[in-house]
């Protein structure tokens, strides 16, 4: 059996969240049972001359519809046309794709900290995290924006019963300033063992991948880089590695040790 | 009865015309992850060279209208690792192994190929005399008689067959398939990337660190098909068609204009599973014309 499938799925559902974003949800897809947080699909474009795929961490998997869901911005003309996507319409998937969150032990303190589109991924890891027994009061969720246009979706995200510490740059909701910030500010008063997951822009993981290593908080960071092909194949999305070389985000990543990769 | 898929190029057996081409299937393991390698008719590793290269900084691809543009810089684990980790990887499968050779000068070419010549999984190498990312790789493949001297100095040390890749960046690729053709090469692989470049407008920047680099995918498909019935018409080897396959019937094209196989690169970062995909469609294609082999099709282009 393949690990990897090529396959047409249909669009069940898509909605609007705001202005700029969409949320959307995908099935049959036959490898459900197997995605992991961190884990991502590769998109075809409908109808179009766009020739890439384009990635898309997975934000929800719900057994239940044999569905699962993914969040994006519109950001240029590819996410453009999957915006205007219907319900019933074909959409053809390659996944999963990535490596995935690698869980904490149980003593730890969580610190999720999703930024702006990075937040699909940390989402889904803290599902899977109270759904594998972590107390929700352990867990901390940052979610963090430049306004509040960029947090979406917040209803799913207070369903799970954890705490919620929204930023803003513009102070449009929630802490004012950058998530590093509102991190830095909850730190002292987190007792005990921590442990980090982070998804969002460059310059965000940067400042925490910085951050935990001054504050010698272990932890993971997933990452983005544009992917031709997804698998390993192309070497188009490598980084490179603190100990020397590069690394395939697609492949050896996404998802990587907070000192691994040089941002 | 089905139609027979398998085809005869310099001896050597294939179950069918379908390969990867090389640079875009690594050494075979990832793909491993979509579709079962025992049913591509061979497989094409990535570039070898003497020592690992680590290859250009990123960015190293770009997108383009139909394509891409890609300066890899050669990234390879190296001839010993390649052949330790990666060729024995490969020894489970019943495909053919061709194993693309690349090198800064002909005695690396001919160091690498000695090196695999006493390794059976290597069914055939493919000289890469035409990479467009490497500052030496040029002369050999714009210069019929240096072309033709590489391959017979390869076939001195390699008693399996040897293809040569051709570059389209020449004024006349023909005379490179003939300078081939005379130092003994049994195969030609048409073609390589053509050289590309794009700028980002805002930064002014080139979209690649090595500034320009091989343009791929449907965008030059075109273009090879032109250089294969070129290539086609002036020599008598075998011919492997490349560039911008996307389906099964750019599959056909390119045979019908004297391909005996073709090589699927770009196409496989949008659809990985494609050579099984255009397989099944080729299979179909030819039951319908009531066409007994597809070597049946193999240069039957009807010229105006």
């Amino acid at each position: 059996m393949s690990k990897i499938v090529v396959e047409k799925s249909e669009i069940i559902k898509i909605k609007k969240l705001g202005r700029d974003y969409s949320v959307i949800s995908i099935a049959p897809f036959s490898k459900l049972k197997t995605i992991l947080p961190g884990q991502f699909v590769h998109v075809r474009i409908p109808d179009s001359n766009i020739y890439f795929r384009r990635a898309f961490s997975i934000y929800d998997v719900n057994p239940k519809n044999q569905s699962f869901d993914l969040i994006f911005k519109v950001f240029g003309r590819g996410t453009r046309l999957l915006a205007a996507m219907r319900e019933g319409e074909t959409i053809d998937i390659l996944g999963p794709l990535g490596n995935s969150f690698r869980l904490p032990n149980h003593t730890s303190t969580i610190i999720l900290a999703g930024g702006g589109i990075g937040m699909p991924p940390v989402y889904f890891l803290a599902r899977r995290l109270i759904d594998k027994g972590f107390e929700k009061k352990r867990i901390l969720f940052f979610y963090g924006g430049n306004s509040k246009d960029d947090l979406v979706d917040t209803a799913r995200i207070r369903k799970l019963g954890i705490r919620i510490i929204p930023s803003t740059v513009d102070g449009s909701v929630g802490f004012k300033g950058l998530i590093t910030s509102a991190i830095e500010k909850e730190l002292p008063k987190i007792a005990g063992q921590k442990v980090i997951y982070a998804c969002g822009p460059e310059g965000m993981l940067k400042a925490i991948d910085a951050l935990a290593i001054k504050e010698n908080i272990p932890g993971q960071v997933s990452l983005e880089a544009p992917m031709p092909c997804g698998i390993g194949v192309c070497l188009g999305c490598i980084r490179p590695k603190r100990e020397g070389g590069y690394t395939r985000v697609c492949r050896e990543g996404p998802v990587y040790d907070i000192g691994e990769v040089i941002l | 009865m089905k139609p027979d898929l398998s085809v005869n190029i310099a001896g050597v057996h294939f179950n069918n015309p379908i390969m990867t081409a090389s640079g875009t299937c690594g050494y075979g393991e990832e793909l491993a992850d979509v579709f079962d390698l025992n049913k591509l008719g061979a497989i094409v590793t990535k570039s070898i060279t003497v020592k690992p290269r680590e290859g250009h900084p990123p960015p190293r691809t770009a997108e383009t209208d139909s394509g891409m543009l890609n300066a890899i810089g050669l990234a390879n684990v190296g001839v010993d690792k390649f052949i330790e980790e990666k060729l024995t990887f490969l020894e489970k499968f019943d495909t053919r192994v061709i194993v693309n050779v690349a090198g800064a000068k002909l005695s690396e070419y001919i160091e690498i190929c000695a090196r695999l010549n006493d390794i059976p999984r290597c069914d055939m190498v493919e000289l890469n005399f035409s990479c467009p990312n490497v500052d030496s790789g040029m002369e050999l493949a714009s210069d019929a008689k240096l072309a033709e001297n590489a391959v017979r100095e390869v076939k001195r040390v390699f008693s399996k067959p040897v293809i040569a890749k051709l570059s389209p960046n020449v004024t006349r690729i023909a005379d490179i398939a003939k300078g081939c053709e005379g130092g003994g090469a049994d195969a030609l692989s048409v073609i390589n990337t053509l050289v590309g470049m794009a700028v980002d407008i805002d930064s002014w920047k080139p979209r690649l660190t090595n500034n320009s680099g091989g343009l791929s995918g449907p965008a030059i498909k075109p273009v090879a098909i032109a250089c294969v019935h070129k290539v086609y018409r002036a020599v008598s080897i075998p011919i492997i068609g490349i560039g911008g396959i996307s389906n099964w019937k750019d599959v056909i094209e390119f045979i019908l204009v004297g391909a005996s196989a073709v090589q699927i690169g770009t196409g496989l970062f949008v659809e990985p599973d494609l050579p099984v995909k255009v397989l099944k469609d080729i299979q179909k294609y030819l039951s319908q014309r009531k066409l007994s082999s597809i070597n049946d099709l193999k240069g039957q282009v009807r010229l105006h």
